[in-house]
């Protein structure tokens, strides 16, 4: 044993400590935050006007004698108070039960195994899309002089404003019907892939190219890029290898809402592309009132909210120490 | 999915689809051309819904028309109809009524197994009857559908007995609904959850899988047996398969059709039937469902729709022709009957329907609403002729919306104030459960006339425990209930149309309603799709007799 | 983070590299002074009622008479996305106004009520951003019932977390820095402090935020009108053009790509205005 590392080692222990104590403070507000949602949705949804005993007859309007919607009611423990109707769902989400789908009478949490997958794919082909077009993008118009940056700006601003449902209508109008390249609706192949992530991928990108230039034009002008030049390396080395990682730093950090973001596309892109996932279940549970579906989703996508902030938080204090020392005196 | 890529173009398939709008109404008779006209076995067909995917593929459970366009596939009923409207026999081969019409026995054909097995037998008839009644199926449509039957029971193996609480005239015509069709019992003893996710049936296809927001696959059932009494062939389907897609976005499902993912899509909306006309690889099904025309029904209920005079004075001032002809791109033809077209029992009176607006304000004038407010609306008694129409998203195609928005207009200039509000099918029914309408479109299907009963009898304005009543127009008149009655028990056939024509004038005379077209259902094909037809019961397409040419 | 947080994070990373105005800026000035004379007077910009139907006239293409064309009743586009224009800012402005309303009261209580209060609204806020926009939106229409009003509100509720996560940020960097802790150490009142030295320094950006939620709250109401929860017929609102239009996206592309234009200048335009702003009240800071 060296006197070096008896010195560190306290200092090591009480930064695991610290860190251990950070993550047991984000694992205990990301319960908090789940019980607080759940919690909501349950009581939200009760303020749903119409009958939920409906729902699960095949829908509003349904012709069901009193016998059958008794009956129903009795089933799925509607009849029993609302405090014990919430103590009850509470129970069942601690041993990982969803409930049962009034509409599709199969387990919810079944169900909504089979179409994450769906939505994920999507979401994270799209991140990564919008990623990389935003990356080159912001190259592009950081280092092509000034109509390239007037340009850039335009592509950037225009991008990020554009509606996912009307960029998903031009998209299949161009590529499906007038040159019939791509087809409009999932195939469950690759090329099935392509539109939906485009129409999702198109106007994030425009909103990160914002902020990668903006990082970018600052990292250009930092001391350590003007050490570099004076070494004589060159511009597209400089370019690459330094201001593109400091550049690419927000991308760890702003993951977490990209995502939350993507998911709110997919309720759009999923119907027009039919394609399976969670958007579309949603919505499709919002119009039948399935309340059981619609906490299920409610749920899990606040799950992956949290853990996706949790986990790009930790990567953030992994790779940026000062924020350690920051977040303790929070 | 249909592998092969598809050429853009046919010459003599095309030349034989053009020829083939018609044929395919009267329930696709050969196509014409010599190389094409011989059917070949094998292939996948797939299909595209635009209809919500049902929660249930059991047709028993609820009772919607998604349900039905697939149960199609793979579920039989007793009876079906036949182009003309005569009921013609399917899993039943005879049937007999006794001199007071409260006992129907019902022949089975006796070769015929469930694809699981079990025999169809007169016992099976039994459970599926019990089933329909028991609440715990949850059954809506079926359940009313068999409102009458009171037991079942099996005479032999072959003969099945139903006892009725009263004469029944619409019974055929309800049992050959795909609501009533008939499983294996083994299959329903399964329970709820699993029969919804595959139920059994004696049909052409079989399910195979279900992937929830996705597709549904169905498979050839190789021992098929049972084809109605109107089908092209005997024995098994042609298809190996029948892949089904739910596409809920009509842009894209077109597109799809286009592009070859899919070979024939329903709900297809009039602006791109119109282009697939013009193009060589599409054709055009079209089969109006039966029952019910689509028309928009002026509560009679509540002020101002209780006095006639407004009533009449509203279908006067509102000029739907002109929104048909252009909205519908000429796929819609007007209608002036409170009956689909394909109703043989249909009574029209286009005189009743002519816009005038001069006459539409004297009417006005002369029910008391003789001042206008600044904005031009008319107004009595410091209140203005203001009109609620709830609008369902989900059952009134944007075309039709259109159109609703245009009658909006033009009830504009006789002074009436249409408040159109979209709502989704939830929200709808809730309005209507509440009485807050004074205009409404609500589209009914049911096999027969006897859906007038259903729609403009009393009985109908009592809401059922969920709120739900049929009789929007809210009509309550003792001599059309008297009519209605006497139809739905007489077993003579012309008196029956007879009673049912006198029903339809008081309806129509009593200006209860705005007849606009039938019940759209149009189908878009691939050339390649050939012998496909739409059973004349509830007008859902079936697949037995298709095959693809150019396998 | 938020759509806002980034676009604010974009334009305060921005130093002030110009003062004179682009001509990007000027042309997005003009067209909010466009935008505006079709809210207040939209008669100098078009003489046709946009609610005048004429079935025989449909689906007609731009023309001379018909700057952008017919839709599917014979109504004039041009016309209709003039007199949408007061109704879709309305719902935009009304929608931020919302969400900024309740994120500055969220932000004020968090960044002045002490440990506790802060505590529980950044929870608070948690939960709200566990419920990514769209959610949050359908969940308050499916219980308030779709139309105009309630997706207004949704559009304002969903956006109000993101608001509030940027006040906080402001108002803690307000009450920390030097000026305030003068005018602590002078022994002036807090609530002196508040209203004299952090509330004018920390709503300025308010005015920034405004104009750059203005546009996404378009688009958003615009989502909403697609999924048939929006705005009601015959209204000319934009998003309930464009839906109702992409139904005949393959027989006449007029019907949606002029509404469509009309959103996407519009975010443009607020957005342009926005940056320029922020980068004003950045320098003067």
């Amino acid at each position: 044993m060296t006197p070096g590392s008896a010195v560190t080692r306290p200092a090591q222990r009480s930064r695991n400590l610290r860190t251990s104590r950070w993550l047991l403070v984000r694992l205990g507000g990301a319960v908090f935050v789940m019980w607080a949602v759940a919690t909501l949705t349950f009581f939200a949804i009760r303020l749903i006007p119409g009958d939920p005993a409906e729902a699960v007859l095949g829908g509003p309007g349904s012709q069901a004698s009193q016998e059958t919607l008794d009956q129903v009611r009795a089933d799925y423990g509607l009849d029993l108070p609302l405090g014990v109707q919430y103590l009850n769902a509470l129970g069942r989400l601690l041993s990982g039960d969803l409930g049962t789908s009034y509409a599709l009478k199969v387990p919810v949490a079944e169900l909504l195994l089979a179409q994450i997958g769906g939505t994920l794919v999507l979401a994270l082909a799209a991140l990564a899309l919008a990623w990389l077009l935003a990356l080159l993008l912001s190259l592009w118009s950081t280092g092509g002089g000034r109509i390239a940056a007037a340009l850039g700006q335009g592509i950037e601003l225009t991008s990020a404003a554009l509606p996912h449902f009307w960029l998903a209508t031009v998209l299949i109008a161009v590529f499906s019907s007038a040159l019939g390249w791509l087809p409009p609706v999932s195939t469950g192949g690759a090329a099935g892939l392509v539109l939906p992530t485009l129409t999702l991928a198109i106007p994030l990108a425009g909103f990160l190219a914002q902020v990668m230039r903006e990082t970018l034009l600052d990292t250009l002008d930092a001391p350590f890029i003007i050490s570099a030049r004076a070494r004589g390396e060159s511009e597209r080395g400089i370019r690459l290898r330094h201001a593109l990682r400091h550049a690419s730093l927000p991308a760890i950090s702003l993951s977490g809402w990209a995502l939350g973001y993507l998911i709110s596309g997919a309720v759009v892109v999923e119907t027009i592309f039919a394609r399976p996932g969670l958007g579309r279940t949603l919505l499709q549970a919002v119009t039948l009132r399935d309340v059981p579906i619609v906490t299920g989703v409610v749920l899990l996508v606040a799950l992956v909210y949290i853990l996706m902030t949790i986990i790009t938080d930790a990567a953030s204090r992994l790779a940026d120490p000062r924020l350690r020392s920051a977040e303790t005196g929070r | 999915m249909h592998s092969n890529p598809r050429p853009r173009v046919r010459g003599l398939a095309s030349v034989a689809a053009a020829a083939g709008i018609s044929l395919l109404v009267a329930g696709c008779q050969a196509t014409p051309g010599e190389t094409s006209s011989t059917p070949v076995a094998g292939g996948t067909l797939t299909y595209a819904s635009g209809d919500a995917e049902p929660t249930c593929l059991e047709p028993h459970v609820g009772g919607n028309y998604p349900q039905a366009l697939i149960a199609g596939q793979f579920l039989e009923s007793l009876v079906s109809r036949d182009a003309d409207g005569t009921i013609i026999p399917w899993l039943a081969t005879e049937w007999s009524v006794s001199e007071d019409n409260l006992s129907w026995d019902f022949t089975l054909k006796d070769d015929v197994t469930f694809t699981d097995g079990t025999p169809l037998n007169a016992e099976a008839v039994k459970v599926n009857v019990e089933h329909l009644k028991d609440p715990a199926t949850e059954s809506s449509t079926g359940y009313l559908a068999l409102g009458k039957v009171e037991s079942v029971e099996a005479v032999s193996e072959t003969v099945a007995r139903f006892t009725l609480s009263a004469p029944d005239s619409a019974l055929l015509e309800s049992l050959s609904q795909p609501w009533v069709a008939i499983q294996s019992p083994a299959g329903i003893a399964r329970g709820m959850e699993e029969n919804c996710q595959a139920p059994i049936g004696t049909g052409p296809f079989i399910v195979d899988e279900w992937v929830k927001q996705d597709h549904i696959s169905l498979v050839r059932n190789d021992d098929y047996t049972s084809p109605p009494a109107d089908a092209k062939h005997d024995g098994k389907a042609y298809l190996e398969a029948i892949e089904w897609r739910f596409l809920p976005d009509s842009a894209s499902r077109y597109a799809a059709l286009q592009g070859g993912q899919v070979d024939v899509i329903d709900n297809a909306q009039p602006d791109t039937i119109a282009s697939a006309e013009k193009t060589e690889t599409l054709t055009h099904l079209d089969a109006p469902r039966p029952g019910a025309s689509n028309r928009i029904e002026l509560n009679s209920g509540t002020a101002p729709f209780n006095d006639v005079a407004v009533r009449e004075a509203f279908i006067r001032a509102v000029d739907v022709n002109d929104g048909i002809e252009s909205l519908y791109f000429g796929s819609a033809e007007r209608s002036y009957s409170p009956l689909s077209s394909v109703e043989a029992t249909g009574y029209s009176d286009e005189s009743l329907f002519d816009t005038d607006v001069d006459a539409a304000n004297a009417l006005l004038d002369s029910a008391g609403w003789t001042e206008r407010d600044a904005d031009g609306y008319r107004v009595k008694d410091g209140a203005r002729l203001s009109l609620d129409f709830p609008v369902s998203t989900n059952q009134s195609i944007p075309a039709e919306q259109s159109l609703f928005e245009q009658i909006q207009a033009t009830a504009k200039d006789a002074g009436f104030e249409v408040n159109i509000s979209l709502l989704d099918l939830s929200s709808w029914y809730g309005v209507l459960a509440e009485n807050n309408y004074d205009l409404v479109s609500a589209p009914y299907t049911k096999v027969g006339p006897d859906v007038l009963r259903i729609l403009y009898h009393s009985d109908g304005i009592t809401p059922a425990p969920s709120g739900y009543f049929a009789n929007l127009s809210q009509v309550n008149n003792p001599e059309l209930d008297g009519l209605l009655t006497a139809a739905s028990e007489i077993s003579d056939a012309d008196a029956r149309a007879d009673l049912y024509e006198q029903a339809q004038q008081i309806i129509l005379e009593g200006f209860h309603i705005l007849p606009l077209y039938d019940q759209q259902n149009h189908f878009l094909l691939g050339t390649q799709v050939k012998d496909a037809r739409a059973l004349p019961t509830v007008s859902t397409p079936t697949f037995y007799d298709t095959w693809l040419s150019g396998n | 983070m938020s759509e806002l947080d980034l676009r604010t994070a974009a334009a305060s990373a921005a130093p002030a590299r110009r003062s004179r105005p682009s001509v990007g800026e000027i042309l997005a000035l003009g067209f909010v002074l466009f935008l505006l004379v079709a809210t207040v007077a939209p008669g100098i910009l078009t003489a046709i009622d946009p609610n005048a139907i004429n079935a025989r006239e449909a689906f007609q293409g731009p023309s001379l008479e018909h700057w952008f064309g017919t839709d599917e009743s014979g109504r004039d586009i041009y016309s209709r996305v003039i007199a949408g224009t007061s109704t879709s800012l309305l719902i935009g402005v009304t929608a931020t106004a919302i969400g900024l309303a309740l994120g500055l009261a969220l932000g004020v209580l968090a960044g002045f009520g002490g440990r506790v209060l802060d505590f529980s609204v950044n929870r608070t806020i948690e939960v709200l951003f566990a419920f990514p926009g769209l959610l949050l939106a359908l969940l308050v229409i499916v219980i308030a019932g779709p139309g105009p009003v309630t997706a207004t509100i949704a559009v304002g509720l969903s956006t109000a977390p993101g608001y509030a996560r940027i006040i906080r940020g402001q108002l803690v960097g307000i009450r920390t820095s030097a000026y305030v802790e003068s005018a602590r150490v002078l022994g002036h009142p807090p609530w002196r402090i508040l209203t004299r030295h952090i509330l004018p320094n920390g709503l300025a950006p308010l005015v920034v935020l405004a104009t750059l939620g203005i546009g996404q709250a378009v688009v958003w109401a615009a989502a909403l009108s697609y999924l048939g929860l929006g705005a009601q017929p015959p209204s000319a609102e934009w998003g309930a053009m464009l839906s109702a239009g992409r139904t005949y996206i393959g027989t006449a592309w007029w019907l949606t790509v002029f509404p469509g234009l009309m959103i996407v200048l519009t975010t443009i335009a607020t957005t342009v205005l926005g940056r320029r702003l922020s980068r004003r009240t950045g320098g003067q800071r």
